[in-house]
């Protein structure tokens, strides 16, 4: 929120200036990160957007223009998978479009919510906190689970995975709807709800929630495997497109520069990323993604909790920042 | 005949009140009257000059010093809010703030000297040439908060080099000629700017004058960030095609 420009990183002599941050920045830094996010969210099989906005906040870019803006570098960076799982039939479009209807309805909550926060001066503060919980708890869950698994296969057991069919007390839920796909009958009422979170989430901190939604899919309504990454990227793709402009509308802090850099990086380094991938194993590329997750999660809290260089701050009231 | 009498009296004192005995004019220009944001803005030179010239009309040919030459330069107005954060339950959170309306974006003086030197606090403070008199008007926040949010705001807007003073900026270089050099920073909001100029003879005001000029953005960036404000939705939209285009090229380009 504060204006912040403290750029002062000149490896790249191209200065490039932001109309909307209205601050000039390196080019060569936005497609730098762009591309190295890129190349971690291909690795991983992940969006990024819970990389990229926390890197420009830390940087300097104010929070309210890094979130929307990278709300649209999201939507770039989901577009090409998802066609190629299109075009395999790895998407469950009609589990997708509850996902959607339902993440709408939850962006506009979220971009209200966001807006209401910046006026007040609150925004740095949730978007803190925000990040801490939900990196904190995704980042210790899937830490946990990559060390059981490679503990698991050191001791020689197989592990097999855990039945999509098996059903919980979530399914039994009434207004139960079919999906052909995933080969599911079950309640609509969770996937609204995850649909509603996280799109009331992704609008607030500029993620697009693949990291919480494939968890989400996969252990609450047991998809199937086949489906799961293409159906998140489908709604991913559809929910941070219609988020990108509702931020537009109703913040204006979407620079749309800012975003472009950092899609071509991030197109660029994802395949580069998916290449490197494939040179690693599932479980230690996950308990990797668990340690950078939580590092996050680490220098949101310390910045909660250190007193903090300057305890004022200002802000205009009316422009972008 | 009297009356006559007090009529030219009366004249001659309008006249002696209006235009001070020994006049003065300023001619006074700048560099630049529009700086241009394009994409490479980096910030950018500028340079007042001027010349304290007999007024015209005046009997006198010449001036006569010493003279000390203040150039305010002052951005365009908004509402500026200043927060602190205090540590609540362990962390540290915005919870106090003061609203300051119409507070500069901008604020620079150069001077050619100490501004102690050239004349006193209350010269200063109510032609608004020291920053710290834009936190002195009456604020609904009340004085004292009003003063300590006050000094913070400038010392913060000084950090981001967007306020300051520079005692030793105005030169001149002969007797009633000076010129001053401003650096404009690359965060340099855009808008209308206005350059006040003081002409100061003994710690007094003896002419002073504006000269304006405006930082805006040209071309790409003036499209890009009105577009933004005044056709929100479109924007949005061009935004979302411009991720799937640029996402589905990037699919199809690294295909192997």
């Amino acid at each position: 929120m504060a204006r912040k420009t403290s750029f002062e990183w000149d490896f790249g002599a191209v200065q490039i200036y932001l109309p909307i941050a209205e601050l000039s920045v390196s080019l060569f830094f936005l497609v730098g990160i762009g591309g190295a996010v890129g190349f971690l969210s291909g690795l991983f099989g992940v969006g990024g957007g819970f990389l990229l906005t926390p890197l420009l906040i830390f940087s300097g870019v104010p929070s309210a223009v890094a979130v929307a803006s990278v709300t649209g570098q999201v939507v770039a960076a989901s577009t090409s998978g998802a066609l190629s799982y299109y075009r395999r039939g790895g998407i469950d479009l009609h589990l997708a479009m509850y996902l959607v209807i339902a993440g709408i309805m939850g962006a506009f909550g979220g971009v209200a919510a966001f807006d209401l926060l910046r006026k007040s001066g609150q925004l740095d503060f949730v978007i803190s906190i925000g990040f801490l919980v939900l990196l904190g708890s995704v980042g210790i869950l899937m830490l946990q689970e990559s060390v059981r698994a490679i503990l698991k296969q050191r001791q020689g057991v197989v592990v097999r995975e855990r039945l999509p069919n098996q059903h919980s007390w979530i399914h039994g839920l009434p207004m139960r709807v079919r999906f052909k796909k995933s080969r599911l009958y079950i309640s609509v009422l969770p996937v609204l709800a995850i649909g509603l979170f996280i799109g009331f989430v992704g609008a607030l901190l500029g993620v697009g929630g693949g990291f919480i939604m494939v968890p989400a899919l996969v252990y609450l309504l047991r998809v199937p495997g086949n489906v799961v990454i293409g159906t998140s990227l489908a709604q991913v793709l559809a929910l941070m497109a219609a988020t990108t402009v509702m931020h537009a509308v109703q913040s204006q802090s979407v620079d749309i520069l800012l975003a472009f850099c950092l899609m071509v990086g991030g197109t660029a380094g994802a395949q580069f990323g998916a290449a490197a991938g494939k040179h690693l194993r599932g479980e230690q590329l996950r308990g990797l993604l668990a340690l950078l997750v939580l590092a996050i999660a680490i220098r949101f809290g310390l910045n909660l909790v250190l007193t903090p260089d300057d305890l004022f701050s200002m802000t205009t009231a009316g422009g972008a920042r | 005949m009297r009356r006559t009498l007090q009529l030219a009296l009366a004249l001659a004192l309008l006249v002696a009140t209006i235009m001070p005995a020994a006049a003065e004019r300023l001619v006074s220009a700048l560099s630049n009257d529009t700086i241009e944001i394009t994409s490479s803005f980096d910030g950018e030179r500028l340079t007042f000059y001027g010349t304290i010239a007999p007024d015209a009309g005046a009997e006198q040919k010449y001036v006569v010093g010493p003279y000390h030459v203040v150039v305010v330069i002052e951005g365009p107005t908004e509402d500026t809010v200043a927060r602190e954060k205090t540590n609540v339950l362990g962390m540290w959170l915005n919870t106090n703030q003061v609203t300051f309306k119409g507070f500069p974006s901008y604020f620079h003086v150069l001077s050619s000297g100490r501004l102690r030197d050239i004349t006193d606090i209350t010269t200063l403070t109510t032609n608004f040439i020291l920053p710290e008199a834009h936190v002195l008007l009456p604020n609904e926040a009340g004085w004292w908060p009003t003063m300590v949010f006050g000094r913070e705001l400038i010392r913060l807007m000084t950090e981001e080099r967007l306020f300051g003073v520079q005692e030793n900026a105005v030169n001149f270089l002969s007797d009633n000629f000076y010129s001053a050099q401003l650096t404009l920073p690359s965060n340099a909001p855009p808008g209308p700017y206005i350059a006040h100029t003081y002409v100061f003879k003994n710690g007094e005001v003896i002419v002073r004058k504006s000269d304006g000029f405006a930082v805006r953005k040209i071309g790409f960036e003036r499209f890009l960030a009105q577009s933004s404000t005044q056709y929100p939705l479109l924007y949005g939209l061009a935004c979302v095609a411009l991720a799937l285009v640029t996402g589905w090229l990037g699919g199809v380009l690294f295909r192997r």
